[in-house]
């Protein structure tokens, strides 16, 4: 997961290249990779990949704050998921 | 100083009691009578506002050039102040669902609208600082279009203002506003970065955003402007209305409000979709050229020539050096 990420986010956001290779915990905020648009192309990316709905609630910086953070979210997802599917 | 300081309080009492006790009434009247003393006001204003008076004209004229007389400058300048006067009526009529203001405002593309929505993705519209906008986007909701609006609220960014002025404007502006809104504003202020996904949450419930492109980038934004053609010129704008609907599917419809010549009558003008398909950078500039011409057809329309720091910022005209940004970015409603 960490790696389809980090290379969506690589290969898609990153405008810098002195920003790449990209470590998993880089923070995507401070380091100007993330902002409003590039969140909404992030987020579309994380629901037609992962098959989840992110809603409102869920746009916290801490859930985006690097690839790891987004993972981690991603995972707390999963049982929603499974429940929905199941 | 002392000059300007009573200068100053004599204004903000002038506009506070014309927005809280004046317009209201004018708003009860018969429009036509409603409208015309409001227009009174707007000549007084011209009259008596000459520092701002003429910062408006020198704005025209910088931007303009020769294509417009110095006669038809006269004319904007003092066209300018009663449509900001008129403003307040607008507001003010918004009252009852906004019946007594949508009995004057015909609505013209209607049916691109509907049209839109029932393609199930939402509808970006597309619109500019200009005319009475906020009250065009509050009718609309009324209409019965589910509206949100992507903007500041002016009055929270004003640096000149006192922390009663802002609870003033937020209650005599935008409080009427904001009622006939679908959601609360979403306001991109710095550092929010969740901005395009309540946006994208809105189109995707199918519903109605709308932007106004038009809005000086603030300085934590510059480095994402472009910089497109725009009045004659070219303007730094930001283009983030092309990826939100390439991003979420929904088509860009732009629309304007018009006042007619009678002051009463207004026209809300919407147009089909722009094409879909085309380059960012193309797509973005045909929104802004669609912006920049609504604006050279009615130049008294457009809110920010009063704004000599908000021009500068969008690259229009040369900044003042001996006023600093804070102090002039002030035009808002609150004339």
């Amino acid at each position: 997961m960490e790696t389809v990420i980090n290379e969506y986010i690589s290969q898609e956001l990153v405008r810098d290249p002195g920003l790449l290779p990209l470590a998993d915990d880089t923070s995507l905020l401070e380091s100007g990779i993330l902002d409003s648009l590039s969140l909404l192309q992030l987020v579309v990316f994380l629901e037609e990949r992962f098959g989840i709905t992110v809603g409102d609630q869920d746009l916290l910086p801490e859930n985006f704050a690097s690839v790891t953070t987004i993972c981690a979210y991603l995972r707390t997802r999963e049982p929603q998921k499974q429940a929905a599917h199941g | 100083m002392g000059d300007s300081h009573a200068s100053r309080l004599f204004r903000t009492a002038e506009g506070a009691a014309y927005w809280a006790v004046v317009a209201p009434a004018l708003a009860r009247l018969p429009a036509i009578a409603g409208y015309r003393i409001a227009c009174w006001r707007g000549d007084w204003l011209c009259r008596r506002h000459v520092a701002e008076r003429t910062e408006l004209a020198r704005n025209l004229r910088q931007v303009f050039g020769a294509e417009l007389s110095p006669e038809s400058v006269q004319d904007v300048t003092q066209e300018w102040f009663r449509l900001s006067s008129c403003e307040a009526v607008d507001v003010k009529r918004l009252r009852r669902g906004a019946r007594p203001l949508q009995r004057l405002v015909e609505i013209r593309g209607r049916e691109h609208l509907e049209a839109a929505l029932a393609a199930g993705k939402g509808a970006i519209l597309c619109s500019a600082h200009f005319g009475s906008f906020d009250s065009a986007f509050s009718m609309l909701n009324a209409c019965g279009f589910p509206v949100t609006t992507i903007g500041r609220w002016q009055h929270k960014y004003t640096a000149s203002l006192s922390t009663a002025e802002r609870r003033f404007w937020a209650l005599v502006y935008a409080k009427p506003l904001q009622r006939l809104r679908h959601r609360p504003n979403i306001e991109p202020w710095p550092g929010r970065f969740d901005v395009a996904t309540r946006a994208a949450a809105a189109l995707r419930a199918n519903e109605v955003v709308t932007v106004s492109i038009d809005a000086p980038p603030l300085d934590s934004d510059l480095a994402r402007t472009v910089e497109v053609p725009f009045l004659g010129r070219r303007a730094r704008l930001l283009p983030g209305i092309v990826t939100l609907a390439q991003l979420t599917g929904a088509p860009v419809l732009v629309g304007f409000l018009y006042r007619s010549a009678d002051y009463c009558h207004q026209v809300l003008e919407i147009s089909p979709p722009l094409p879909a398909g085309d380059e960012p950078a193309s797509a973005f500039g045909r929104c802004a050229a669609e912006v920049s011409a609504a604006i050279t057809r009615n130049p008294a329309h457009w809110r920010y020539w009063a704004s000599t720091a908000d021009l500068a910022t969008l690259g229009l005209v040369l900044p003042e050096p001996d006023r600093s940004a804070a102090a002039a970015s002030s035009v808002v409603a609150m004339n």
